[in-house]
């Protein structure tokens, strides 16, 4: 078990780095890295348009900027945003809490309504509701990101809702899979059979069955979330994570684009290894 | 008895109106006093304020706070265009145009309780004109080489020499907010109405009423009415429309044409079409000699026969109606008729005529064959015109020309960049044919385009950095552009860039295509508000607004 937790920390840690070094080279060979927008100001003069050049090719060396990066980051400092003149500490400590506050709420609901639907549909066993729910996430599956969240804006409802109705498709489908498999297992026939309460059939037979592979899902699920949280956050004017991102694509910020991209990558991982070690130890705790 | 009796009862009607009258003027008034009571007003920044230092301002949010916080010695009035007095009660300019005396007002603080004196306005212009702060602000005090001195009379008076003359010198004090040179709090303690209360990253400046505000209104009360300004953050512009249709909002600055046309279809009294604003859009070739495209292409954007005849054959009035519906003018030159001083009445409106640009063109060797025009050596008349991503108007007048274009048997591609490559090819590789996009105009003086004109300037978009004029008609503007730059007489200088537009009406480096109107909303909850077409159009007069309870 160590050995394989300690395994996954090694990988996070490369995969962290690797993303964040690769992310920076993105932003570096994108055209219009070096330029910035106030140097079209007719008011400034040569010497201010050159000092802001010289400014943006400090970073022109993306192996000298990932090093000068690393250096300051192991002293606690990640560095200042060329778009906004921040320090990127102090950006993603603002903005963090409202991502995270949106990425729960959607995740949540987002599971709440799939695990309801499929368990129902597994329970009922109805041709036709199975069809409407089906219908219903199919048609949510259908509908991108960025339109779910306009749908938002548009009816005024909070972004965590465009959220859930992201998640909640891709979630629904595969539980509600994996939960009529398990209901139309020999033993759960059996029990159901035999006049076992339906919630001693869930929790007693079915859900340690299909939990390691929901863990799996919810992994996955966290991040599709994050994936979900830029066109959200950019089009309903929330001031997240997700549209620092995209406001930092915008203007090449390299500074924040790293910084930002070894967060995602780290939530992303933290929550796929974390669902991977608790499904192992539940594995394990079967067998 | 008839006659009477009808006397009688016009008299009672008069009576009765006057009764209405009256109550209808206490109700106003009373809600007038009522609204004037406090408020709240909101509206958004589509940008995140980059600094709330105003000497470092850069940007149109970071500006708009500026505008409502900062105190400055003198300011242009928004809807007269003249200057008028603030901080300074009075000031002159030396005969050489080099030095400014101000003579300044008593008894006044900043918001934190430090006076104000004349040491705060040398203190500011130090700091503003420090080379290393390479602050837009103080960029356009630099005429010469050498250090600015100021020179403290009394704690009431001030004079300012500059190393060279400036030209419009007073008039560029409207943008430097005076800062405390002895104030802990630096520049958080402002002579402005307003003072920034709070700040959320990402989401919104909260300003408070600055209760040291020096001035008051004609019945002697304090101003601003206002109790605070919530300024929101939101760069999309649907959702600021949305949530101004719903009442969250009581202003929206810069307006598009469509969302104008949408509300006013159902709201009328909320829209403002103040007319042609200053801003212009503009179309330009390509004519730096080493980039990277054909040397025929070069050729034909560096002949100005060619650019007049792509000038000529463009429908203007098409543009304004289809992609601004309406809400724009055919542009003449680089001011619009909005500038009231400076804009040149002499240019004539560019005609459309599709037939009179083939004839130009056929005087420079091209020729139409089978619907495709072909110069004198047989090449095909191609190009593309490159416009930023995401401006709809851009992309459509775009789709317009190539249309126009096609009439004449050119053939025009249309690519859409993000801002930041555009501007690396319009900057750095120089890697395109012809490109579309908009001169803001903040400034009414022509010096504020000094950087567009002169020919050794990296703003000069269509050939920058010339380390000698390349054409006689470069040399001919960098000249006057100079001398107006160097004149303190005023009819002087507006002989030169009178002279100056027509040179580029001539010449037509920049294909100059519509003036946007300055449109906006405002709530009916908002009164005293009176859009302008200057920046900040509908808040310039912001300590005077007051907002209805709504």
């Amino acid at each position: 078990m160590r050995a394989r937790i300690a395994g996954h920390a090694l990988a996070l840690v490369a995969t962290v780095f690797l993303g964040g070094l690769f992310s920076a080279t993105l932003v570096r060979l994108a055209p219009g890295f070096d330029v910035d927008e106030q140097q079209l100001d007719p008011h400034l003069n040569a010497e201010s348009v050159q000092a802001l050049r010289a400014a943006r090719r400090q970073e022109h060396n993306i192996f000298q900027f990932y090093f000068s990066y690393m250096n300051r980051a192991a002293h606690g400092d990640l560095g200042t945003s060329l778009a906004l003149g921040q320090p990127v500490r102090t950006l993603l400590r603002d903005r963090a809490p409202l991502t995270l506050r949106l990425l729960a709420v959607g995740l949540g609901l987002g599971w709440v309504a799939a695990l309801t639907l499929a368990l129902t549909a597994a329970w009922l066993r109805l041709s036709a509701y199975d069809l409407l729910t089906t219908l219903v996430s199919g048609t949510f599956l259908c509908i991108p990101a960025a339109v779910l969240a306009l749908l938002s804006v548009l009816w005024n409802v909070p972004g965590s809702l465009a959220i859930a109705l992201i998640v909640f498709p891709r979630i629904y489908r595969y539980a509600r899979n994996l939960l009529a498999k398990s209901y139309s297992l020999p033993h759960i026939i059996t029990a159901r059979a035999k006049g076992l309460g339906e919630a001693r059939i869930l929790f007693w037979h079915v859900l340690p069955g299909v939990a390691p592979q929901l863990l799996a899902v919810a992994g996955v699920s966290v991040s599709m979330a994050v994936g979900a949280v830029i066109p959200v956050e950019a089009l309903c004017g929330l001031a997240g994570v997700g549209q620092l991102a995209w406001q930092a694509a915008l203007a090449r910020d390299l500074p924040l684009l790293v910084n930002i991209t070894i967060l995602v990558t780290l939530v992303t991982l933290l929550a796929n290894s974390g669902a991977d070690v608790i499904g192992h130890m539940v594995r394990a705790q079967e067998s | 008895m008839s006659g009477r009796h009808k006397m009688r009862g016009q008299m009672s009607k008069t009576c009765w109106k006057s009764i209405a009258v009256g109550v209808i003027c206490v109700a106003s008034l009373s809600a007038h006093v009522a609204a004037q009571a406090g408020g709240e007003l909101k509206f958004c920044l589509r940008m995140e304020p980059k600094t709330f230092d105003p000497l470092k301002v850069e940007d149109e949010a970071s500006a708009a706070i500026r505008y409502l916080t900062g105190g400055v010695l003198v300011r242009v009035n928004r809807q007269t265009q003249e200057l008028e007095p603030e901080l300074a009660q009075s000031w002159n300019i030396s005969k050489d145009g080099r030095q400014i005396t101000f003579r300044l007002r008593s008894g006044i603080s900043f918001s934190d309780g430090t006076p104000f004196a004349a040491e705060d306005v040398a203190y500011t212009v130090q700091q503003l004109m420090d080379p290393a702060l390479h602050s837009a602000t103080g960029d356009a005090f630099r005429s010469g080489t050498g250090n600015v001195e100021s020179k403290v009379i009394s704690p009431t008076q001030i004079s300012i020499t500059f190393p060279a003359p400036v030209a419009g010198l007073d008039r560029l004090f409207d943008q430097v907010a005076i800062l405390s040179e002895r104030s802990p709090k630096k520049e958080t303690a402002v002579l402005g109405p307003f003072i920034v209360a709070d700040y959320k990253p990402g989401a919104t400046v909260l300003l408070k009423r600055n209760p040291n505000y020096w001035k008051t209104d004609g019945q002697g009360r304090k101003l601003p009415y206002l109790d605070s300004i919530r300024l929101d953050i939101q760069p999309n512009r649907d959702v600021e429309m949305l949530r101004f249709k719903r009442g969250e909002l009581d202003l929206i600055n810069s307006l598009d044409s469509e969302y104008f046309d949408k509300l006013a279809a159902t709201s009328p009294q909320l829209v403002h079409d103040a007319g042609p604003s200053l801003d212009s859009e503009q179309l330009w070739f390509n004519e730096v000699a080493k980039a990277p495209i054909p040397r025929y292409k070069k050729n034909w954007f560096r002949s100005a026969n060619f650019r007049r005849a792509i000038s000529e054959a463009i429908n203007r009035e098409d543009l304004s109606r289809i992609v601004f519906h309406g809400h724009a003018q055919p542009a003449l030159g680089p001011f619009s008729p909005a500038n009231k001083f400076w804009f040149n009445s002499n240019l004539q409106p560019q005609t459309y005529s599709p037939d009179a640009a083939l004839k130009a063109l056929q005087t420079d060797g091209f020729r139409l064959e089978n619907g495709v025009l072909k110069d004198k050596d047989r090449n095909e008349v191609v190009f593309s015109i490159v416009t930023n991503a995401g401006s709809k108007p851009r992309e459509r007048m775009a789709v317009l020309i190539q249309d126009d274009l096609q009439k004449i048997g050119i053939h025009v591609n249309v690519v859409t960049l993000d801002f930041p490559s555009l501007i690396e090819r319009m900057t750095q590789s120089f890697d395109y044919e012809a490109i579309i996009l908009g001169l803001t105009n903040v400034d009414l003086d022509p010096n504020g385009e000094m950087n567009v004109w002169l020919s050794s300037s990296e703003n000069h978009q269509w050939n920058p950095q010339q380390k000698v004029p390349e054409t006689s008609w470069e040399a001919e503007i960098d000249r006057l552009m100079r001398a107006q730059a160097a004149s303190t007489d005023p009819r002087r200088r507006k002989e030169a860039f009178d002279r100056v537009q027509e040179i580029v009406a001539e010449e037509q480096p920049f294909i100059f295509l519509i003036n946007k109107n300055a449109l906006s909303a405002v709530s009916t909850a908002v009164h005293g508000a009176a859009p302008v077409i200057l920046s900040p159009q509908t808040f310039w007069n912001a300590d005077r607004l007051t907002v209805a309870a709504k």
